[in-house]
């Protein structure tokens, strides 16, 4: 058994092509990995953080954008302790779709899971979406907000650990005192009364 | 000593002074004939070594001369090996200027039969022989092919113009008997391309060739449409014609040609894929439904969910075969082929298939299965649920919800796709936790007098028929997380078994597993909760009877005969006795959970009210009957019960004493602590309280 006080699912949506890969593997491996293809189903990464000096298993999953996948994707949904929607600043559509998205996570995830809207690719200079009408529309529906560049690995670390850090404090508002193998998800403050932007 | 010196020492003038002197010289005479002797006897011995020292002098002389004999020698024998090997390299370089040059007259004589050979052999058809000429041709050094130049006319001119008549040649004949389907010709000319250097243009000819047939045959299996299973049998035979196919390529190729057998895959894949499109979009079950107004039977889709699989599976199993073909070839040929090289094609082939159209099938395919499959599992579970919230049958939604998550994720497995497998999973635990969420709805509300725990002197009443129900279900949901658990280690094995998947797969398959065990958590907190209601339920009856147990007011009367002393006290262990009894048929381990919980609350409950009551010592030999009698019960219960049974007991001994200062030796070691024996003690309305503070204890 590994050594490890939380284990957390962590499941990134997005339209095909938003950067979702290259967020996780910026993250996990450190790397840019330029010319990534579309992503089979569903990929699985691991990532052990020290939050307070305590340790945090994120488990990571990252899911095809293409619409053949949707089936197997939907089905990670439930067990997700948080949902990072993923959009690219650069392209206009890939915002557009956000609303499909969050049908789909209002049917499938749990209406407690922490959800996270992040608009990635800040280091193209053929930004579309500014970022103040990213941040409204995270707020009106309840989400924390962050922009992102994963290949200048800009607010990449912070986002993942900003949800190791959250996902910690509702974990132990609730007394869970181990990952005890339920899946099940954390009560917690993330309804929009408490939710706020994690401002840059 | 000097003359001087002596006649300094002795006075020479008196007799005796010259005596002295006399003898002093006759001591020192003595010495020096001593000393002489001994000179004169090494003399002998000095002049042996001179004579030798003088012979071996004069033989150094002979030995030097010897030496420059010899260095003379050795500096001519190594001029005369750098002449010899001088002479050798000469000859050397002459021979392989021979052997060259031999080797050019047999190119140029070769060259002129080709030349002349090539033309005869095309003109008479003979391919072979001219295939032949232009193989010797194209192995030959390019210096002999300069040396016939610079002798005459250019002879590659004619040899090229003549490999090239042949190459069209070639291809004319093939093309022709590939019209014709003459496969002997086909082959026999398919291996003249390697000879003639373009082996590359041969695979290409033959894929085509071989690409029309498989098309032809493909249309052919498409066509035969029987039986029950249409899609997937059709399917199998495009897949087994066209393994069949690649198999006669691989054959045809020649050995290390495992890049070529590379080359030939990408070119009859087109002709698969479009082929499995056609029967996936023409034969495919796809039922027609439209949730939420038209909901088919969940059983009348089973059919169709059978046969995805089982297509799935096909074209898994044919992509795997596609990526082993290059590994067959190459243990056949060339077993000494490097790692690199081996996963060079490995990775070409990967690629092909990544890149190929069926794999795009593959994937819509998938997820055709997986959306039928989801309304198959949550119709399902939701016709059980529905059949255990009927009147009559209650038992049997754990039973048929583990039985339908488990044929699912069987059949996912079947698949041999791992998001499938893991898709699935993710399902079947939430159906599962549905479930759960089911029965704890079905324990939420405990009937009463659920289970036969009276208060005490009355008679249990019957169990109504909600309480056999409920009873039922918590069983249930205590099978249902042991069944859970089973579930999920069984379905990791059997689909890390079934797809020899990599390791990054396979953590996949193993946390979607654990996924599976987080139903097992809602089982069990479900039972807890049902555990828990009825330990609340029974609260007032368990309540009774703790206040029954440490009664200071007997209703038996001392003197009454002692059958009846034994039932006043046995009838709470009678009553647990029964109670014990109903749990044990109907719960494993939630039973003796109860049991325990509900011992704890009595105890608890016994204790604290003997701290409120007053006795006497006849009330006092009765409650310590009673309390004996619940400890003996409890004896071979849990050990915190036994203890806390012991203890009470003990306290109950205190109160039955017949005088104070038999305490220390009524307390059995370590049951009661000294203040709270004293607590238990001060009860006794007849014990003085100095008394039992200068008890020693």
């Amino acid at each position: 058994m590994e050594d490890y006080k939380f284990l957390f699912k962590v499941v990134l949506v997005g339209n095909a092509g938003v950067g979702k890969t290259c967020l996780v593997r910026r993250f996990t491996q450190g790397l840019f990995p330029p010319g990534q293809g579309a992503t089979i189903g569903v990929d699985f990464m691991i990532k052990t953080v020290e939050v307070d000096g305590e340790k945090v298993k994120l488990q990571i999953w990252d899911t095809a954008g293409q619409e053949r996948f949707r089936s197997i994707t939907q089905s990670y949904y439930r067990s997700a302790h948080a949902l990072i929607l993923v959009y690219d600043i650069s392209c206009q559509p890939t915002f557009d779709c956000l609303p499909d998205w969050l049908r789909e996570i209002e049917e499938y995830a749990n209406n407690k899971v922490l959800r996270i809207l992040v608009g990635n690719k800040t280091d193209r200079e053929d930004r579309e979406i500014p970022r103040h009408i990213g941040e409204d529309f995270a707020q009106r529906h309840g989400m924390y907000f962050l922009e992102t560049s994963a290949k200048e690995a800009e607010n990449v670390e912070r986002l993942f650990m900003e949800i190791a850090v959250e996902l910690m404090e509702q974990a132990k508002c609730k007394e869970l005192p181990k990952y005890d193998g339920s899946l099940g998800p954390i009560n917690g403050k993330t309804s929009s009364e408490t939710s706020c932007c994690l401002r840059s | 000593m000097s003359l001087t010196l002596l006649l300094e020492k002795y006075d020479v003038s008196t007799e005796e002074g010259l005596q002295k002197a006399l003898n002093e010289i006759e001591k020192e005479e003595c010495e020096v004939n001593e000393a002489l002797s001994s000179a004169l006897s090494r003399a002998c011995t000095l002049e042996g070594r001179l004579r030798s020292a003088s012979q071996a002098y004069s033989k150094l002389g002979e030995v030097k001369n010897d030496a420059q004999v010899a260095a003379d020698m050795v500096d001519k024998t190594a001029a005369l090996a750098r002449d010899v090997s001088a002479k050798v390299r000469q000859l050397d370089l002459a021979r392989s200027r021979v052997a060259e040059c031999q080797r050019r007259v047999h190119d140029l004589i070769d060259l002129r039969v080709c030349s002349a050979g090539v033309e005869a052999a095309i003109k008479a058809q003979d391919y072979e022989t001219a295939a032949a000429h232009v193989s010797r041709f194209l192995s030959m050094e390019p210096g002999s092919v300069a040396a016939a130049r610079a002798r005459g006319p250019d002879p590659r001119t004619d040899m090229d113009a003549a490999a090239r008549t042949l190459r069209d040649q070639l291809r004319i004949k093939f093309e022709e008997a590939a019209k014709i389907e003459d496969d002997a010709s086909v082959e026999r000319l398919f291996r003249l391309f390697p000879e003639i250097g373009r082996a590359e243009e041969g695979v290409e000819l033959l894929t085509r060739h071989l690409a029309a047939q498989l098309e032809a045959s493909l249309r052919r299996a498409g066509q035969s449409r029987s039986g029950g299973a249409v899609f997937a049998d059709t399917l199998t035979r495009a897949l087994e014609t066209a393994a069949a196919t690649v198999e006669r390529l691989r054959r045809l190729l020649p050995p290390h040609g495992h890049m070529l057998l590379v080359q030939g895959l990408r070119g009859l894949q087109p002709t698969v894929c479009s082929s499995v499109r056609r029967i996936w979009s023409e034969l495919a079950p796809r039922p027609r439904f439209r949730p939420p107004q038209d909901k088919p039977d969940p059983l009348r889709l089973e059919p169709a969910l059978s046969e995805l699989a089982l297509a799935l599976s096909r074209m898994q199993l044919y992509f795997n075969f596609l990526r082993r073909r290059p590994e067959v070839t190459v243990n056949e040929h060339d077993p000494s082929l490097s790692e690199e090289a081996r996963a060079e094609s490995v990775r070409v082939i990967d690629r092909m298939i990544a890149e190929s159209d069926m794999t795009l099938t593959a994937q819509e395919h998938l997820a055709h299965y997986l959306e039928l499959e989801r309304y198959f599992l949550e119709e399902s579970v939701n016709k059980a649920i529905k059949l255990s919230a009927g009147e009559d049958s209650g038992a049997g939604l754990v039973d048929d919800v583990f039985y339908i998550t488990r044929k699912v994720i069987r059949r996912a497995i079947s698949t041999g796709s791992v998001d499938g497998m893991c898709a699935v999973m993710n399902e079947a635990g939430a159906q599962l936790e549905r479930a759960a969420r089911a029965l704890r709805k079905g324990l939420s509300v405990t009937p009463h007098d659920v289970l036969p725990l009276a208060p005490p002197r009355t008679t249990p009443a019957p169990a109504p028929s909600e309480a056999e129900l409920y009873l039922a279900h918590l069983a249930e949901a205590e099978a249902g997380a042991e069944w859970t658990e089973r579930l999920a280690t069984e379905a990791c094995v059997e689909a890390e078994a079934a797809v020899r998947a990599s390791a990054g797969a396979c953590d996949k398959l193993r946390s979607c597993a654990a996924g599976l065990s987080g139903a097992a958590a809602s089982f069990r907190a479900v039972t807890e909760l049902g555990v828990s209601s009825l330990r609340a339920a029974l609260l007032p009856a368990v309540t009774a009877w703790a206040d029954a147990l440490v009664d200071p007011d007997s209703d038996v009367d001392e003197m009454c005969v002692t059958d009846e002393l034994s039932e006043e006290a046995g009838a709470l262990p009678a009553a647990l006795d029964t109670l014990a009894d109903t749990l044990r048929g109907r719960l494993a381990a939630a039973g003796d959970l109860l049991l325990a919980g509900l011992m704890d609350d009595l105890l608890t409950r016994a204790h604290r009210t003997m701290l409120r009551n007053t006795y006497d010592r006849r009330g006092g030999l009765a409650t310590e009957r009673r309390c004996r009698r619940v400890s003996l019960w409890a004896g071979t219960g849990a050990p915190s019960v036994r203890e806390r049974a012991r203890s009470l007991s003990a306290a109950a001994a205190l109160l039955s004493l017949e005088r104070l200062e038999h305490a220390p030796d009524a307390l059995p070691p370590a049951a009661l602590t000294p203040a709270a024996a004293r607590d238990v003690l001060a009860r006794r309305s007849d014990f003085k309280l100095e008394d039992i503070k200068r008890l020693k204890l």
